[in-house]
């Protein structure tokens, strides 16, 4: 009786073996994006390929790969067949994988003798081949382009790395030392989980930890659909648009959606790309559920069909966008695994920009997925206009990189605003999508230690915000001037198309890449750009364009008007343009 | 004889420690709009019992939360900061992370800065990675500067410009300007003295809280001094820092960053003064419960810890708090505490905390309006607290039954023993975190360590958390409930130098500048005898970005090893390649005078209560024990005059201010009292008869038994046997 009520526990558990294992990846890795500040995620798997927990920090981009991945994993190389101590890699986009440079590292832990469980984890690694240092490739027309494709094959075994893989990876790799090192990281990573999973084994006994996991399950599911039932039923469509795909810049591609919210939502046989309820077959221990309805079925018929260019997302990717989207209207506290994904149904036209097929590059994923989720964002605020958000900036990846040998490499993003939210002004320069905080993007100290430039300037945008009754955040300006002579890389969105307002509220300021010349003249670069030369002594300036506004600028108290341009988001210029402010300007630094 | 003074300010209660030939301990309650009247009474009140003239004091040490308080509450002063041109917003935008239920909140709005966006200000000059002046300091516009910092008003500024940790030059001009113009007594705080290390964001706000919490702690240390001496107390005053060295006052007004974990730190030397090399320590308050490491003696320390983040399993999640950069005993702290409130969730689990009921309206039983179940009204049930009352404070098992039934156990369908005992161990295994981050998780397997339980709540739970790491043993201390302050005069004199130096030349020169830096701190001469200096140096491989701190060699391949050795242990990885050194630090060193011996030897003689502090349910026992043979046969020496005495103060001496008169007792050791109570153990199939002994009639008692004093409440489960050790701890062990 206590064990069932102490589930708590056992719960806290499981997610503290995931959290053990990325604390381990991060600390021992070498990829930049790590060694800046990033986090590394790690999930634990059942043997039927559900997500029982994730790290803390792990995105849903991450754990939805690493979910989606196993039972492909475990079609080529049966469970049967794998040993204690071996370890398993893949990045196949097109069987949950994300891009090339992200690896899903997976090691079996053994019940009785065959795998019962698979702790997971997953980096960006450093390098791996493709168009561009560090595994940027904006103007991919295919995956060839983007670097070297691994299926699902045997990473090590107990006596260590294959060697047959390392040598392959080093040969594909820019950086063959370091990629070796994050790989070691990722396998590391893994054997911690493993370790606390085989104690937890020894603790509950095979029966009990797979009773205790799907009561976990379940419990997360009974949350996840009570929070679904509170949602004003109905259809809701929206879109997003996407500027352009790097290569045809007139064009711009739209990513489309339903929401359907409802007691009964129209049920008929699966279609062939749902992706939830999930295809892979239940643990043998599994106890199977009664009917599962959904409780939101989120439809992306009528988006866009993919495109030779590197604005499509695997399937992996679309559904952690939907899920994050759906989540962020939920009670937050709701745990994250697979029994939040059997209540929602999520439809990704096959061929589309959401759920492309090989050999369409899906580098660039998190341009599509993010529409995807700021049309479920609008879709959602109009359906509850009191949790309304506008549309915000996204971030803006971008790669500086040596031209020649010995390679150096800088990788990182800065962000965009965050729209206004009915009854507060948007966070400036952070992350909506996904969550991700301030902390991930790099210090200037190190940065300019490791690589030969100087960061000029990280500075927030005056005026960016989208102005309104309630303000959208601001964007930032970044200015990186080189000192030997670099390959620019950008991957940029909403730079052409500015994030919309709501309820009268305008757009954010447009940002964009740009390149400063020596005499100072200032040049706009298109948003995805491959290996622009920059010589010494230019500068790559780097603007985040600012979240949208809600509620008509004319409604904002004088008051805020004033504390905006005490603190500097606003201009006096600003508050007469866009808020009508004719008095009292006020001395700003 | 000389004495010192041991003063432990905490939330609730202020503990005063007086050491000379014993130790006499009082606790009052802390007086938060000037918590020097808390501290001058306790310290008359503790003489007063100690018979001790004020005269006769030669140290007082000092902890105190006034710097974690300042930063938590906001109630710092208003800080300027200038730093490098371009870089005004750096501190305003942050670099918060988001993590757990913040991710899904669109909601979230990020922690506000530590200052203003209009108190940011910026200077135009350039400094290279190397120390290489790119940009000569535009000393107009530092003027310019300064003047707009006067015009504001502001009086404490902090400087941290780009790569000052590698040339100061720059800093230490800005500074020389704006104390120039500046009205006399503003504080300037630049980064480069107080904590010259790469990564600007961290070194920024170390710098800037050195500046928020300096002069308030400057303040308030001038206004202990002179109410110090108007008592006739005229010893130097030290406070302790956060890593658990003492320094003067006047560097703990300078560095009084350096302060915010005094108090834990305090505690955890207690914990060592055990004498137990290995030990975990466990304090388990109303709202919290911490833990920490100690090896070799020595607590275990980081470099970087977060004040007012966000915890989570045990852990201080980086990113959700101010981070500081000064070094700190390693501690991790959950919010499960007696206070803790259980609840059952929407959809059906039943959770402990992280809302607590606090003090008001407080748990349940104790009947000042709380309807929520909490620990302690669990633990009641249980039996394992006495319901008749708990110190002064009347208990109501009714109420806490009540809040049982209706909030937990008739929701989940189970019995109100079952569902208080699911919420004690829940509490179990969310300290059992905390205990797990800093041990399993650094690479350090606990099975082996003592655990040395504090605090009101600790030793009710010590034994349950200690078998989930597979510890047999548990000391719970003589006088658990001051054990901080106690270990106040545990410290030594001590303070840290860090500089960050990729690719130094010399070390050996880095290091005797550090030295001579940290000698100048504290007053003290290099090589005067007492005084030793520790080197340490943080190592990473060349590539990554995270660094391990490790006892310094002047061989390389001996500090390469150490690294890796360190590195193996850390992360359980067989990593190889070339290393660099990132920084180098010192550690210097002036042994305490107070030997700690002393400490550990000698007991309480008195324990004088406020009236409103919660007192025993029994006639007040002053639970004084001589060391040694006390337990084997206390009658053959307790009357003899080199030995302490054994005390046993009477009803009749509650409150009285005197000494209270010493009262031989030996005929009564070891005699149970023959009192049971019903308490619930899975392993005896629910409640069963057990007996409550008290500490200072303990005979060897296998469990299940409960011992009660003063201070605290030890549950001893079945399985573990308590023994009264030679020095006065109950000593748990587990048969294995």
């Amino acid at each position: 009786m206590t064990e069932s009520i102490t589930a708590e526990v056992l719960r806290n558990a499981l997610v503290v073996a995931a959290e053990e294992a990325s604390i381990v990846v991060v600390r021992s890795a070498y990829s930049t994006f790590i060694v800046e500040g990033s986090d590394a995620s790690a999930a634990i798997l059942d043997a039927g390929g559900r997500l029982v927990a994730q790290s803390m920090a792990t995105t849903l981009m991450n754990s939805m790969a690493l979910k989606i991945a196993l039972p492909e994993l475990l079609k080529d190389i049966p469970a049967a067949t794998m040993r204690p101590g071996e370890v398993f890699v893949l990045n196949d986009a097109y069987r949950g994988g994300v891009h090339t440079n992200d690896l899903l590292v997976y090691r079996p832990v053994f019940s009785g003798g065959r795998p019962a469980y698979f702790t997971a984890t997953m980096i960006h690694v450093s390098d791996l081949g493709g168009l561009s240092a560090g595994g940027m490739a904006p103007l991919a027309t295919d995956i060839f382009l983007e670097g070297l494709q691994i299926p699902p094959v045997r990473l090590a075994t107990a006596a260590g790395l294959e060697p047959a893989i390392e040598a392959i990876m080093r040969a594909n790799s820019r950086t063959p030392d370091k990629v070796i090192g994050d790989v070691r990281a990722l396998i590391a990573g893994t054997a911690v989980a493993a370790t606390r999973m085989e104690s937890l084994l020894a603790e509950h006994g095979p029966d009990g930890l797979a009773e205790g996991i799907d009561a976990y399950l379940d419990y997360t599911e009974t949350r996840t659909r009570g929070a679904l039932a509170e949602l004003p039923p109905g259809r809701y469509p929206s879109s997003y648009a996407i500027d352009d795909d790097g290569i045809d810049l007139t064009r711009p591609h739209t990513v489309r959606v339903t929401i359907i919210i409802g007691p009964n939502p129209p049920v008929s046989s699966p279609p062939p790309h749902t992706l939830s309820p999930p295809t892979a077959q239940p643990p043998p221990h599994a106890e199977r559920r009664i009917g599962r309805v959904p409780g939101i079925v989120l439809d992306f018929e009528g988006t866009d069909p993919q495109v030779p260019a590197a604005i499509n997302s695997s399937s992996s990717q679309s559904l952690a966008a939907a899920v994050f989207a759906v989540r962020c209207f939920l009670d937050p506290t709701i745990p994250m695994n697979d029994g939040c994904l059997r209540a929602i149904e999520v439809r990704l036209p096959p061929g589309s920009l959401l759920n492309a097929h090989s050999p369409y590059p899906c580098g660039g994923r998190f341009v599509p997925i993010y529409a995807a989720m700021e049309a479920i964002f609008q879709a959602l605020s109009d359906a509850m206009p009191d949790r309304a958000i506008a549309a915000s900036g996204i971030l803006q990846p971008f790669s500086i990189a040596a031209r020649s040998a010995p390679y150096w490499i800088h990788l990182s993003y800065d962000f965009g605003g965050v729209g206004a939210r009915a009854g507060k002004d948007g966070p400036d320069a952070t992350g909506v999508h996904f969550g991700i905080g301030r902390n991930s993007v790099p210090q200037v100290e190190p940065v300019e230690t490791r690589c030969p430039l100087i960061v000029e300037s990280v500075e927030t945008i005056p005026d960016s915000g989208g102005p309104g009754r309630w303000r959208g955040g601001l964007g930032s300006r970044t200015v990186f001037r080189f000192l030997a002579d670099a390959h620019v890389t950008t991957r940029g969105d909403r730079l052409r198309g500015a994030p919309p307002g709501r309820s009268g509220g305008l757009p954010g300021r447009l940002g964009g890449f740009f390149k400063r010349h020596l005499d100072g003249t200032v040049e706009r670069l298109n948003s995805k750009v491959n290996n622009v030369r920059f010589d010494a002594g230019e500068a790559l300036v780097i603007e985040t364009t600012g979240g949208g506004g809600i509620g008509s600028p004319r409604d904002r108290p004088a008051e805020e008007i004033h504390l905006d341009l005490k603190s500097g988001k606003i201009t006096n210029a600003g508050a007469q343009a866009d808020y009508s402010l004719t008095s009292s300007p006020v001395e700003t630094m | 004889m000389s004495h010192a003074i041991g003063v432990d300010v905490g939330g609730t209660f202020t503990d005063v420690v007086v050491s000379g030939e014993s130790v006499t301990v009082a606790k009052v309650l802390s007086t938060h709009g000037d918590p020097t009247d808390g501290i001058v009474s306790g310290i008359l009140l503790a003489l007063g019992r100690a018979g001790v003239p004020a005269s006769e004091i030669t140290r007082v040490v000092h902890a105190t939360t006034l710097a974690t308080n300042a930063v938590l509450e906001r109630k710092g002063e208003r800080v300027a900061y200038v730093t490098t041109r371009g870089f005004r917003s750096a501190i305003p935008l942050g670099r918060y992370a988001r993590v757990e239920e913040d991710r899904y909140d669109l909601r979230f709005d990020p922690p506000p800065p530590p200052v203003a966006p209009e108190d940011c200000f910026e200077v135009p000059e350039r400094i290279g990675p190397s120390g290489e002046i790119l940009e000569e300091l535009d000393e107009e516009a530092v003027l310019r500067v300064a003047e707009s910092i006067a015009a504001q008003g502001i009086t404490s500024v902090a400087v941290c410009l780009l790569h000052s940790y590698a040339e100061p030059a720059h800093e230490a001009r800005v500074a020389a300007i704006l104390r120039e113009t500046l009205p006399d007594g503003a504080d300037v705080v630049t980064s480069s003295e107080v904590w010259p290390e790469i990564r600007e964001y961290e070194r920024a706000t170390t710098t800037i809280m050195s500046a928020y919490v300096g002069p308030v702690m400057a303040r308030y240390l001038r206004r202990l001094r002179e109410r110090l001496h108007a008592i006739g107390v005229t010893a130097p005053v030290h406070v302790m820092e956060s890593s658990g060295g003492v320094m003067s006052a006047e560097l703990a007004a300078r560095r009084a960053v350096a302060t915010i974990e005094s108090g834990p730190a305090a505690g955890a030397l207690a914990a060592a003064l055990t004498g137990h090399p290995d030990i975990i320590s466990f304090d388990m308050g109303g709202t919290t419960a911490k833990t920490c490491v100690i090896r070799d003696g020595r607590p275990e320390i980081t470099h970087e810890f977060h004040v007012g983040g966000k915890g989570s399993f045990g852990g201080r999640r980086a990113g959700t708090g101010v981070p500081i950069k000064t070094p700190a005993i390693d501690l991790a702290e959950v919010g499960a505490g007696g206070g803790s409130i259980a609840w059952v969730d929407a959809a059906g689990a039943l959770r402990v905390g992280p809302r607590s009921a606090g003090s008001e309206p407080g748990p349940a039983c104790y009947g000042l309006g709380g309807d929520e179940p909490t620990v302690t009204d669990a633990n009641l049930v249980l039996g394992y607290l006495d319901p008749s009352s708990l110190g002064t404070l009347s208990l109501f098992a009714e109420l806490a039954e009540k809040a049982v039934d209706q909030r937990l156990a008739w929701p989940l369908g189970v019995s109100r023993a079952e569902a208080a005992h699911a919420v004690h161990e829940i509490a179990n295994a969310a300290m059992g975190s905390a205990v797990h981050v800093v041990t399993v998780q650094r690479g350090i397997d606990p099975r082996g360590f003592v655990m040395v339980a504090f605090g009101g709540a600790g030793p009710m739970h010590a034994a349950r958390v200690a078998e989930r790491f597979g510890i047999d043993t548990v000391t719970v201390p003589p006088h658990c409930g001051v054990g901080s302050a106690a270990g106040l005069l545990a410290g030594d004199l001590s303070t840290d130098r860090v500089l960050s130096r990729l690719g130094a030349g010399d070390p050996g020169a880095v290091f005797e500048e550090l030295a001579a830096g940290a000698a100048a701190d504290l007053g003290l001469t290099l090589g005067s005898p007492g005084v030793s200096v520790e080197r340490s140096a943080d190592l990473r491989f060349l590539g990554q970005a995270h660094d391990l701190t490790v006892p310094w060699s002047d061989v390389p391949e001996e500090l390469a090893g150490r690294f890796v050795a360190k590195y193996r242990q850390v992360y359980g990885i067989e990593q190889q390649g070339p290393v660099e050194v990132v920084s180098y630090r010192v550690r210097l060193t002036q042994h305490a005078t107070t030997p700690p011996h002393t400490l550990t030897t000698h007991t309480l003689t008195t324990h004088s209560r406020p009236d409103d502090e919660p007192a025993p349910d029994e006639p007040h026992r002053g639970h004084a024990v001589t060391p040694h043979e006390r337990h084997a046969d206390p009658q053959s020496r307790a009357g003899s005059s080199d030995t302490p005495q054994i005390l046993d103060g009477s009803a009749e001496g509650l409150g009285d201010e005197s000494v209270d008169v010493p009262q031989v007792r030996g005929g009564s050791v070891g005699t149970p009292r023959g009192r049971v109570r019903a308490a619930w153990f899975p392993e005896c199939g629910g409640f069963i008869d057990t007996p409550v002994l008290t500490r200072d009639r303990l005979p060897r008692t296998p469990g299940p038994a409960i011992i009660e004093d003063a201070e605290a409440t030890i549950v001893v489960p079945p399985g573990w046997t308590a023994v009264l050790s030679s020095t006065g701890a109950v000593i748990l062990e587990r048969a294995r």
